[in-house]
């Protein structure tokens, strides 16, 4: 084949623009450890990394919203836990009420002391936390219990996707741990015992008993079913937690470059990048003429 | 009679045409780097005297080597390699526009949009929380409208480049034409007209680059160049090209006729960059925008209709999220947070009904849902899903175009050197040329010399 200095010309410099732009490509690997710059490099890891990096954003969403809905849900377990204990000193005071060595003004001052009782469970019951009021239902902006008990909240769930195949309901339901929608009404059932104090009333005390037991445990059982959800919270977090870190791996998998092997690669290409400057060096000038 | 006078006059003769091979090899050297130059080789021949041997030397001419059918290789190369070169410049500045690796692209604000969902699913009443949602709407949107904004342009700047293509293949046509002119006009007088020869083949190469270039010499000799299947230099006759739109905003090109009226010949466009233009304008570049305005119209849509269906913290229903065409045409550029809730946070229906405002959460949960909802590609795939494939396919159709311009640039360099074997210079041979023809010249002139000589001895003899 005839060869021309033009074509010399031109390989060297085709070979030297191609090695320049892989090394320069490698350099940019191996400096931002980024495998998957553009689409183009890798179209299934790009199409991939989008549709994770959806997903993370939907983890850490979920993640925040539990960590936002926590915080009322502990507040409304703490608040029920001491609204038992309030009925359980209640019922203590119908047993100490019971008793027929008792007079009427020591009934009386029994009947003063359920009544501060009843007012520190309205003030329990109106709890408040960071969306609202804790006992409300969806009506969280107004205060569910009245002074004289009566309910205005409802019963509506507080959904919140935590990542189950149904949204939870991360609330504690007002109106099942306090009202008749329960089973009892425990400010009738105080009110109750109020009555039969102040009236001296010996068989009523001992009949307002077992409403008391029975509203003590609606409260524990409402409490028992946000402990449920708190314990729900937990592990839906842990989950989102694993599936985070699950992703963020195979986030870092397809789209980052190996050190090592970017660095090699990149050893690789300047040598062969100065092998080819040298090497086209002497192809251009060992041109025959230069020789005459 | 052979005598010392016919060695005056062959020496003579032999100087001249040594001469002459030095000039064209001089030529050769000095255009040994001249884009398009052929080179160029003396033609030498005996001359002879009737019948008789001992003639001289005489230099007919020259001989321009090229080959036609690498000539037209090289043409077609041309055009392959700058077709996928134009189509790949267009691809690279789509993909940009879709690279989410800063987490700045549609697909995060897509993502955003969810995630305030979740935020007001455990925060109904918050207004921050509330507001941060509108927040998110309106940088999704925002996001959408400058990537549909951009595409648009982009079709627009490419149907600027088209035109201007179109321009200069109907400049080099009439060059083309012009150059035949002259040709004819100088074979006419005998001249050889190489120059002018090179210069159109030149310009035929350049024309191959713009769009897709096809020559053949007719009947009557005249090189005949047609482009797109269309002749537009034929002898000395140039046709010219215009670019229109069809009706769906597709590119048209048309070969108007010398009588008046243009014929469509796009079905013809096949290469060169006019024909790269043509296939990332309107077959990339459509399809992506298509696949985004459906994207965005889909997720609009299905967040509409969701957002409807729920309650504000203020009691009012039946609201839009976002202002959206019946269509999905121009979805992304034309997509707007809807004047229903628009600086009005109260008004995000995150409630289901007004019995359950302000703490409800039902609807912000559906809205968030959604994320998870086949509501993408004829309700096959999610958002994100659909996002992730357009993402992959504008990689991949980048990806095979950037292979398919390192592969004609491979087949275009090989061909170059096809062509520069043959009719390129080289410097080497040169050099032999030249040594081989200042030899021949010393000889020659070495020749009068002795001629002289065996004069003078002659006259010396006869004279004494």
């Amino acid at each position: 084949m005839r060869v021309t200095e033009q074509m010399r010309y031109e390989s060297v410099a085709n070979n030297l623009s191609q090695l320049s732009s892989r090394q320069a490509k490698a350099a940019q690997e191996a400096q931002t450890g980024v495998r998957v710059n553009l689409p183009s490099d890798d179209p299934i890891a790009a199409a991939q990394l989008a549709r994770l990096s959806a997903s993370q954003s939907q983890v850490t969403a979920r993640r925040s919203a539990i960590s936002s809905v926590r915080g009322d849900a502990e507040l409304a377990e703490s608040s029920l836990q001491q609204a038992s204990d309030l009925m359980a000193s209640a019922k203590d005071l119908a047993v100490q009420g019971r008793n027929g060595s008792l007079g009427a003004s020591d009934r009386a001052t029994l009947a003063q002391q359920v009544k501060d009782i009843r007012e520190q469970l309205i003030g329990i019951a109106n709890a408040k936390g960071a969306g609202g009021y804790l006992f409300a239902g969806s009506a969280s902006e107004t205060k569910p219990f009245s002074d004289t008990g009566a309910f205005s909240g409802n019963d509506d769930a507080h959904l919140v996707d935590i990542g189950n195949s149904t949204p939870s309901a991360v609330n504690a339901s007002g109106a099942k741990a306090f009202t008749a929608a329960g089973g009892r009404d425990v400010f009738a059932d105080l009110d109750a015992l109020y009555t039969a104090l102040s009236s001296n009333d010996e068989s009523a005390i001992g009949a307002s008993l077992d409403g008391l037991d029975r509203s003590r445990s609606q409260i524990t059982s409402a409490q028992a079913a946000v402990g449920i959800t708190l314990n729900k919270l937990e592990a839906s977090d842990s989950v989102q937690s694993a599936l985070d870190l699950q992703n963020s791996k195979s986030m870092a998998d397809l789209g980052s470059a190996d050190p090592a092997k970017s660095y090699s690669t990149l050893m690789q290409l300047n040598n062969a990048l100065q092998q080819s400057i040298s090497v086209g060096k002497s192809i251009l000038d060992s041109a025959a003429f230069k020789q005459f | 009679m052979a005598g010392l006078t016919q060695l005056l006059n062959v020496a003579r003769d032999a100087l001249t045409a040594q001469s002459y091979g030095l000039n064209v090899t001089g030529q050769n050297i000095s255009n040994a780097s001249t884009p398009g130059y052929v080179r160029r080789v003396a033609l030498l021949e005996t001359q002879n005297l009737g019948s008789q041997s001992g003639g001289g030397v005489r230099a007919v001419g020259l001989d321009r080597v090229t080959n036609d059918f690498i000539e037209r290789r090289e043409n077609q190369a041309t055009g392959t390699s700058s077709a996928a070169t134009a189509r790949d410049q267009t691809l690279a500045s789509i993909e940009a526009l879709f690279n989410d690796g800063g987490g700045t692209g549609l697909g995060a604000a897509l993502s955003d949009v969810f995630a305030s969902f979740s935020a007001l699913a455990a925060n109904p009443n918050d207004t921050t929380t509330r507001s941060n949602v509108l927040a998110a709407v309106g940088a999704f949107t925002d996001r959408a409208n400058a990537t549909g904004d951009t595409l648009a342009q982009t079709q627009i700047d490419l149907k600027q480049q088209a035109q201007d293509t179109v321009e200069q293949v109907n400049q080099r046509a009439e060059e083309i034409a012009k150059l035949d002119m002259q040709i004819a006009q100088a074979t006419m007088q005998g001249d050889d007209a190489s120059d002018l020869k090179d210069q159109r083949t030149q310009k035929i190469l350049n024309m191959s680059g713009l769009i897709n270039t096809h020559t053949f010499t007719d009947g009557s000799g005249n090189t005949v160049v047609q482009v797109a299947g269309t002749t537009i230099v034929d002898g000395q006759h140039a046709r010219t090209l215009s670019i229109d739109l069809n009706a769906d905003g597709s590119l048209k090109l048309l070969a108007n006729q010398s009588g008046g009226g243009a014929s469509e010949i796009t079905q013809f466009l096949t290469g060169g960059k006019l024909g790269g233009i043509k296939e990332a304008r309107d077959k990339d570049l459509f399809d992506v925008s298509q696949k985004l305005n459906a994207l965005v119209f889909d997720v609009a849509s299905a967040l509409n209709t969701q957002h409807a269906l729920g309650v504000g913290a203020d009691g009012g229903s039946g609201r839009n999220l976002f202002d959206l065409g019946a269509t999905s045409t121009n979805a992304a550029r034309d997509v707007r947070v809807s004047v229903d809730v628009f600086d009005h946070p109260e008004r995000i229906a995150a409630a289901s009904s007004v019995f359950s405002t302000p703490g409800g959460s039902d609807n912000a949960v559906a809205l968030s849902k959604i994320f998870d909802t086949h509501i993408a590609v004829g309700n096959s795939k999610t958002a994100a899903q659909a996002y992730g494939d357009l993402i992959g396919s504008i990689g991949s159709t980048r990806a095979s175009s950037q292979r398919d311009v390192e592969t004609q640039a491979a087949i275009l360099s090989q061909v170059q050197s096809m062509h520069q074997s043959q009719s390129g210079v080289s410097l080497d041979e040169e050099m032999v040329n030249l040594t081989k023809f200042q030899n021949a010249y010393q000889a020659a002139s070495k020749m009068i010399g002795v001629a002289d000589q065996l004069m003078q001895t002659l006259l010396n003899t006869v004279g004494r």
